[in-house]
């Protein structure tokens, strides 16, 4: 009697030792496969990524050396603008300060590269940041960047809509002088897209990371107001 | 019966439910993060440079491979499947996220978090959240916490591969 007890006893250790097993099996096994998952996941977002940038670019007529930027005046101050088309901050900032930036160019005092960056592309559906900064080379390459850049602020859409068409930029390129089929084929065939995605990049590697961003030779400025610029210019004239 | 041990009988129904709703909103935390961010990986590795941790290269092979990494957690949570390692990672993630933005904060950067879409630096007159993002984050990990406690929940895949009996070996 005692030894079948016993027996029965042993079966059932036997029995609860095996279904461990199994579990530590299993929980292997999923642990195993969630980690593939997982690695799996994070290499297909690198490979999208490094497949969607381009190779090389070709930067507009009037770019600076490193070609991150459109040269405009020769004075002895760098200034650098860092700006989005779309967003709203850069707007304000070129209907308050626009001219005195252009009142200092023709005055002799400052250098000035503008940047156009396409940091917002998640704030339209049609990544409206790219396409206008690729269009703003185009003006660039037809020596008229200020004039088209001004005129996309004067039109800028709201954010979280589709942006202008492509016709709507060419139709302002257009009524700033520029080339209408010339506009519209460097548009269409994307020629400064991948000079966007270089400017875009480069802006970022230099620490900018939002817009608008204003350096003095290399100063951020904090006061963007047009008295702010030129006392920071005046200062870095010095 | 005292209040307190009406409590310690309801718990072992209770627990279970709780789980599922910590595995279902961890999971909606992931799939909104990974959702939000995977259509523009290029802004997703510039929202993880402006912390300024890391080198820009890496910040952006850390920034295209995140989003998906936080969709595919979702996803294993939604299942539920192997559902302590995906708690587990979770955690580890956000202790990392809370450590980032502390780290933003004590150097006195101003930027969106970029946890949810956006990120880099905030506009003119906007002030970083950076104590809100934290908590908010501490939150997240109380429900990852959770589940790396009990990861055994009812409707999950974990579950049907153990034949169901969710209650019976809740301990492994």
């Amino acid at each position: 009697m005692s030894s079948r007890k016993g027996r029965n006893e042993a079966a059932r250790v036997v029995r609860e030792q095996l279904a461990r097993e199994r579990r530590r099996k299993r929980t292997l096994w999923t642990s195993v496969a969630a980690v593939a998952v997982l690695v799996i996941a994070g290499l297909i977002g690198w490979s999208i990524y490094s497949s969607q940038r381009s190779d090389g670019y070709t930067a507009p007529t009037g770019a600076n050396d490193a070609g991150t930027g459109v040269v405009a005046g020769s004075g002895p101050v760098t200034v650098d603008i860092y700006e989005d088309f779309i967003c709203p901050a850069c707007q304000q900032f070129e209907q308050a300060s626009g001219a005195t930036i252009d009142q200092l160019i023709s005055e002799g005092k400052v250098r000035v590269v503008y940047h156009p960056v396409a940091y917002l592309d998640r704030f339209s559906t049609t990544k409206y940041s790219t396409r206008s900064s690729a269009a703003s080379g185009c003006a660039a390459e037809g020596g008229k960047y200020r004039e088209y850049a001004k005129a996309l602020f004067e039109k800028q859409p709201p954010e979280g809509g589709a942006g202008l068409s492509d016709d709507q930029l060419v139709d302002i390129a257009a009524g700033v002088g520029l080339d209408r089929d010339g506009f519209a084929s460097c548009l269409r065939e994307g020629t400064f897209k991948a000079w966007t995605e270089h400017v875009t990049e480069e802006a970022s590697k230099a620490g900018i990371s939002g817009t608008p961003t204003i350096l003095v030779n290399g100063q951020q400025v904090a006061d963007r107001s047009p008295e702010g610029l030129r006392a920071a210019v005046e200062a870095a004239g010095k | 019966m005292t209040l307190s041990s009406e409590r310690a009988a309801r718990w072992p129904t209770v627990r279970p439910w709780l789980g599922v709703a910590a595995r279902l909103g961890l999971a909606t935390v992931w799939l909104v993060a990974g959702g939000t961010k995977v259509g523009d990986l290029a802004a997703s590795g510039r929202a993880v440079n402006a912390y300024q941790i890391l080198p820009y290269d890496v910040a952006t092979v850390v920034g295209a491979a995140l989003p998906f990494v936080e969709l595919a957690l979702g996803v294993l949570l939604l299942l539920g499947l192997a559902t302590r390692l995906a708690a587990g990672f979770s955690a580890a993630l956000l202790v990392v996220f809370v450590a980032g933005i502390a780290s933003a904060w004590s150097r006195g950067l101003s930027i969106d978090c970029g946890c949810f879409g956006s990120g880099g630096q905030l506009a003119a007159g906007q002030s970083p959240n950076y104590g809100p993002e934290i908590l908010r984050d501490l939150g997240f990990l109380a429900l990852a916490g959770f589940l790396l406690i009990w990861p055994r929940t009812p409707l999950s895949v974990d579950g049907a591969l153990a034949g169901e009996n969710t209650l019976e070996d809740v301990d492994e």
